[in-house]
């Protein structure tokens, strides 16, 4: 996976021919990559609004008034 | 890198941007501050975890499209050609600044040896994305869900302030070459649109429970800790000298850039590529910020949230043309925009019933709207990109800054990119049933739950014996 094992090697060229990438993979990974980023942040979308649904829709049938949450407050 | 002199400059250019993004992360520490201040005691934690998530939603949809748009839509597409390309489309090919280079899949979008300076540049455009979402977040407090705000917050972080911003703030944008349009701080392509946005998804949302009564007076909601609300503004006018310096190409030779032989001007440059310095838009900044703060005091009768929110509203409104401007141009600029955007707020606030809880759609949609046009009367004449030096392909210059073209300009800014978007999805998200919180939740307060746990944990330590 490595992209550079020895940095002399890697640099000991003219400027023009020193490869930029050094991360693990590259040029053969970079597309898989986003797809798993992409499939990440969607996949957040829909774990959270379903914690939140079910949050929300508890808290809901509760009916709880405007000022009851002050008996929630902490002394710490 | 090889020679000394060049990689000076390239690394100096590197760290530049890079100090620009440490300063602008404190944009959002104010702005976290400033709305946890304002929310009511039984809705803190959501308020500040709502603003705390655009964080990672906006920098990943930023990576993953939001920085190619930015590159690929300056010509509209189909408004003007490219001077890179010629070509109308997308700016998709081998340009050097196409958009193509920016894909996140490329290997300009990571650590690369070859390119110092395409992260830093990424990370402060995304600074301004964070920005651009946070406004909205600040105006649309405890009666949101999270979900929504997060659709609303990449559609506007990593969508539609780039789309503004590839046209009216790139040096390649049709906006400029059409309209003359000039922006050099962002009245409009930040403050103008993310205002507008936020009025129109507040036009759908509605206003809170108890806002107004039943005769449809407005009630003020003061803010619940207006020191927290205090110190948050005064970060984000310290991250705001971030966000000005950000705006800047620090060092640049302007001479070859324009096509002059043999002449080389090194200099700073505003996001267009035309001159101006860092020790000028200082005069500005600062004369812009006090503006706005002596006639905020004045016209809110001395109401600390109104003041501190008019030295923003301040700098703002003299933010698209702060990189010309005298300091007292600079100074009365920022007291019209103050004045036209307090006495704008409480008319919209009674006439139409929308319940903006921080003011954020006055001190930034009307301010930047006020802000541009002013700035059309003001920068009248002077060219809107350097490169109107030497004509274009087709023999036509940019189009000169003009008070037609800025008026143009603010309402694609305010409306067209703002607040028709915002609008539409907030009735989208709304007709999904997923835009507001139940009404029974707003009542009992977001973090009734965790309140509640929070008691029952002191309840069982504070009976502990071990």
């Amino acid at each position: 996976m490595a992209t550079v094992t020895n940095w002399i090697d890697h640099l000991n060229k003219p400027a023009e021919e020193v490869a930029g990438a050094v991360y693990p993979g590259a040029g053969s990974s970079e597309t898989l990559l986003v797809i798993l980023g992409v499939v990440i942040w969607l996949g957040w979308h829909v774990l959270t609004a379903r914690n939140e649904s079910e949050e929300l829709s508890r808290l809901a049938r509760k009916r709880h008034g405007a000022n009851d949450h002050k008996n929630n407050v902490t002394d710490w | 890198m090889t020679d000394q002199l060049g990689a000076l400059t390239t690394i100096f250019t590197e760290f530049y941007y890079w100090i620009t993004v440490v300063l602008m992360f404190l944009i959002h520490v104010g702005f976290c501050m400033y709305e946890v201040g304002a929310s009511r005691y039984k809705h803190h934690q959501h308020t500040l975890m709502k603003n705390t998530m655009l964080i990672p939603l906006v920098t990943v949809t930023w990576f993953f499209f939001g920085w190619w748009i930015y590159w690929a839509f300056p010509t509209g597409p189909g408004l003007a050609p490219s001077i890179m390309n010629e070509s109308a489309a997308l700016i998709t090919d081998e340009s050097t600044f196409s958009a193509k280079w920016y894909m996140p899949n490329t290997e300009f979008m990571a650590v690369n040896l070859g390119d110092h300076i395409s992260g830093v540049f990424w990370a402060a455009f995304l600074l301004f994305s964070w920005t651009a979402a946070s406004i909205v977040s600040g105006a649309i407090i405890e009666r949101i869900t999270t979900f929504a705000f997060g659709i609303l917050a990449i559609a506007i972080g990593s969508v539609f302030w780039t789309i503004d911003a590839a046209w009216g703030w790139h040096f390649d944008g049709w906006m400029l070459k059409l309209l003359g349009y000039h922006d050099a701080y962002a009245s409009g392509v930040i403050h103008a649109i993310a205002g507008g946005f936020a009025l129109g998804v507040l036009m759908v949302l509605g206003p809170r429970i108890g806002k107004f009564s039943s005769s449809g007076e407005p009630r003020n909601i003061g803010p619940r800790n207006p020191w927290l609300v205090t110190v948050g503004l005064f970060l984000i006018y310290t991250g705001f000298w971030g966000f000005y310096a950000a705006c800047n190409i620090p060092i640049f030779d302007l001479g070859p850039e324009y096509g002059m032989e043999g002449i080389s001007y090194w200099t700073a440059t505003n996001i267009y590529v035309t001159p101006t310095t860092l020790s000028g838009i200082t005069f500005n900044f600062l004369m812009s910020l006090s503006g706005g703060l002596l006639a905020g005091y004045w016209i809110a009768k001395g109401d600390p949230f109104w003041t501190y929110s008019s030295g923003l509203a301040g700098i703002i409104c003299a933010s698209a043309g702060n990189d010309l401007y005298h300091p007292i141009q600079a100074m009365i600029i920022g007291m019209i925009g103050v004045v036209i955007a307090y006495k704008l707020h409480y008319w919209v606030e009674r006439k139409f019933k929308i319940d903006d809880a921080v003011g954020a759609v006055a001190v930034h949609g009307y301010a930047g709207v006020v802000g541009l046009i002013i700035c059309g009367f003001v920068l009248n004449g002077y060219p809107s990109s350097g490169y109107s030096v030497g004509a274009m392909w087709d023999g036509s210059t940019y189009a000169s800054i003009n008070p037609l073209g800025q008026l143009i300009g603010a309402f694609i800014m305010f409306v067209v990119l703002g607040l028709i978007p915002g609008y539409v999805l907030a009735k989208i998200l709304n007709g999904m049933g997923k835009l507001r919180i139940p009404r029974e939740v707003e009542i009992a307060g977001l973090d009734y739950e965790m309140m509640e746990s929070a008691k029952e944990d002191e309840k069982a330590v504070s009976s502990a014996t071990r």
